[in-house]
């Protein structure tokens, strides 16, 4: 399995109260795949993608990015491995009070020098990519308006351009479309895809409704009780599994 | 199943209305109870508001002049020696120059009346006319305004006036005094206006130096009683806990009391003023602070690590926009309610204008005290609008 974007090896995870949030989970993912992660809420999502850049430490296993051990890595080597994680959340998590091409920039500070920082100084060229990042999301207009002034599908855009600054190979999405309407989830996704057919950006993205993950899937996985229950094609997830997934009493909701 | 829809209803004696149930009744009584005592203990008097009304009227009619400007006034004064006993010769003036006050006689008896004119005076002035008594406290006895060729004359009636320690003849000997009273010149600050506007910047430097003593020690506190941060072993617990304890308790201390505590302390004036707001405001920020630090997202610093930077710049990017502009807003409001309580310390001598307020309210310089509230009134209004404007634009 080498060359594999990424590798999770028997990873686990159990929080101090003794929860068990990630069993034994085991995959690879090749450069350039669209992996969506299915599962009920409090199955592991969340935690997975957090160990994977290690905003949570996982407490058993190994993952491998391009090969590299990052369980093994410092805090300092971690800081500069992150830069090529893009990460976007269910939330936005933008700095409300903050311009949204302040935002933006913000996704850049793992390639400036910290002590930019304490002046609040971005180099031109680099105030320059991300209007021009704005310019790809299609709200350039709004780079000095607050973030907190803008509708949620406007807000998760600022996220993916934030993301953008980081020039990542990998991107993490956790349930970027969870708190936005229909339309406005495909209008997102429609940029995550793009993010991932133009760029080559390796994808993983938890979502919750199964047509979505039909629709922009290249392959499935399903969490369930911190364990992968299934590993495959969008097409191949029939009533069976989906109920296995899901649970007995779930019903397919379907979105536009 | 229309036999369903007729059935008769079960047979219970229908609910009594809300307002006669036992309960409310007895609330009810409950309330009168308290009201009633109330109204006797805080002696609530509604006819005083109608009989007091008149001595309160000077003042409020005093508000609509307010002393700020005047002219530079210029006096005549002339006396001329007067006795009131027949017996007793009066005294003997040396004569006047310029303008002169006549008299037909110089005695006459309590009650009696004279007849007083004046000439060479400043033409159309106010000229106010004074029975002296032999210890020189003047009496008004009459007021009028002199012509245009500088004469006066008007009909006094000789009051009963205190003749002084010595009940001898000396007694007797008493004065008529006018004073002509005129002003020339442009409209200038008046010295009342001059002291108040010293005063009014005394007050808002009073209050800006207390909100920044407690800027500077409620910043640093309040991250000691903000319970995300502290309250993970017991040593950070404790801590918080008494750092709570001592914003709460300082916080219910009122400013004037502390005003009061601090000028034993360090004697009256703005330095008390200033430790006393300073003290009261560390609490009263230091709570608003601590719980703005508490209802921090933790989102945007999940977010701005993730994207590979460094502890200092997610504490510059994540963490003091998130604090630093409620924090401004929460300085700039403190500010304001400093200005409008520095305004009532001076009435324990803490300093600001509201000791030269409670001066002149106390002399019943009406017209002065009016100018006094007049800039409070202003000043106050526009710290209040400032301070929103500021918050709107950081909040």
């Amino acid at each position: 399995m080498r060359g594999a974007a990424l590798r999770l090896e028997h990873v686990g995870k159990t929080y101090p109260d003794g929860t068990q949030a990630l069993r034994d989970i085991s995959f690879a993912v090749q450069p350039g795949e669209f992996v969506v992660i299915i599962g009920l809420s409090g199955s592991g999502k969340s935690t997975l993608m957090r160990c994977i850049n290690r905003l949570i430490e996982p407490t058993a296993g190994k993952i491998y990015i391009d090969d590299v051990d990052i369980t093994a890595l410092s805090p300092a080597e971690m800081r500069r491995w992150r830069r090529s994680i893009g990460m976007i959340f269910q939330q936005f998590n933008l700095v409300k009070r903050s311009t949204v091409l302040t935002n933006v920039l913000s996704g850049r500070l793992g390639y400036l020098p910290p002590s930019y920082a304490l002046m609040n100084y971005f180099p031109k060229d680099e105030v320059a990519w991300a209007m021009a990042n704005l310019h790809r999301v299609g709200i350039p207009e709004k780079a000095q308006t607050r973030a907190d002034q803008l509708s949620g599908g406007q807000q998760q855009r600022v996220g993916i351009a934030r993301a953008l600054m980081q020039e990542p190979k990998l991107l993490l999405a956790d349930e970027p479309v969870a708190s936005l309407d229909p339309a406005t989830s495909h209008s997102v996704l429609k940029y995550v895809e793009e993010l991932n057919k133009k760029d080559g950006v390796t994808v993983l993205c938890a979502l919750h409704f199964l047509s979505l993950a039909r629709r922009y899937g290249t392959r499935i996985l399903a969490l369930k009780g911190g364990e992968i229950v299934f590993d495959g094609l969008p097409a191949e997830i029939d009533e069976r599994r989906f109920k296995e997934i899901y649970g007995e009493e779930a019903e397919e909701v379907e979105i536009a | 199943m229309k036999q369903d829809a007729l059935a008769p209803r079960p047979s219970l004696a229908p609910a009594r209305p809300w307002f006669q149930s036992g309960k409310f009744l007895l609330f009810l009584a409950g309330l009168l109870l308290v009201y009633a005592y109330g109204w006797q203990v805080t002696q609530i008097d509604l006819p005083e508001l109608v009989i007091g009304a008149k001595f309160v009227r000077p003042f409020i009619r005093d508000l609509a002049r307010p002393d700020i400007l005047t002219r530079q006034r210029l006096t005549q004064q002339v006396e001329v020696a007067m006795s009131v006993d027949p017996r007793v010769a009066p005294e003997v003036l040396p004569p006047p120059r310029g303008p002169v006050l006549r008299v037909p006689t110089q005695v006459a008896p309590v009650g009696s009346a004279v007849q007083a004119t004046g000439s060479g005076f400043q033409p159309n002035a106010q000229a106010t006319l004074f029975w002296v008594n032999p210890i020189g406290n003047p009496q008004q006895v009459g007021r009028l305004t002199t012509d245009a060729q500088g004469e006066f004359s008007t009909t006094i009636i000789v009051p009963e006036a205190f003749r002084g320690p010595e009940a001898g003849p000396r007694g007797a000997q008493q004065r008529l005094r006018v004073v002509v009273e005129w002003t020339v010149g442009p409209l200038r600050p008046s010295n009342t206006a001059i002291i108040v506007l010293q005063k009014i910047v005394e007050t808002v430097f009073l209050a800006l130096m207390g909100t920044t003593i407690a800027v500077l020690v409620a910043v640093p506190l309040s991250f000691l009683g903000a319970r995300n941060l502290m309250v993970k072993n017991p040593v950070g617990t404790t801590i918080y806990y008494l750092t709570r304890s001592f914003f709460n308790i300082m916080r219910s201390i009122e400013p004037l009391i502390l005003a009061i505590v601090f000028t034993v302390w360090v004697g009256l004036g703005p330095f008390a003023g200033v430790l006393a707001l300073g003290l009261h405001s560390i609490a009263a920020l230091g709570k608003l602070y601590s719980e703005q630090i508490e209802s921090i997202d933790p989102g945007p610093i999940e977010a701005v690590t993730a994207t590979g930077a460094s502890a200092l710049q997610v504490v510059r990017y994540a963490v003091i926009p998130q604090i630093v502009p409620p924090f401004i807003a929460f300085t700039i409001y403190r500010w304001d309610t400093n200005v409008r309580m520095s305004t009532v310390i001076g009435f324990v001598g803490g300093g600001g204008i509201g000791f030269i307020l409670q001066q002149y309210i106390n002399l019943l310089q009406y017209r002065q005290a009016a100018t006094a509230v007049w800039a409070i009134t202003l000043v106050v209004a526009a710290m209040d609008y400032f301070s929103a404007v500021v918050r709107e634009k950081y909040v």
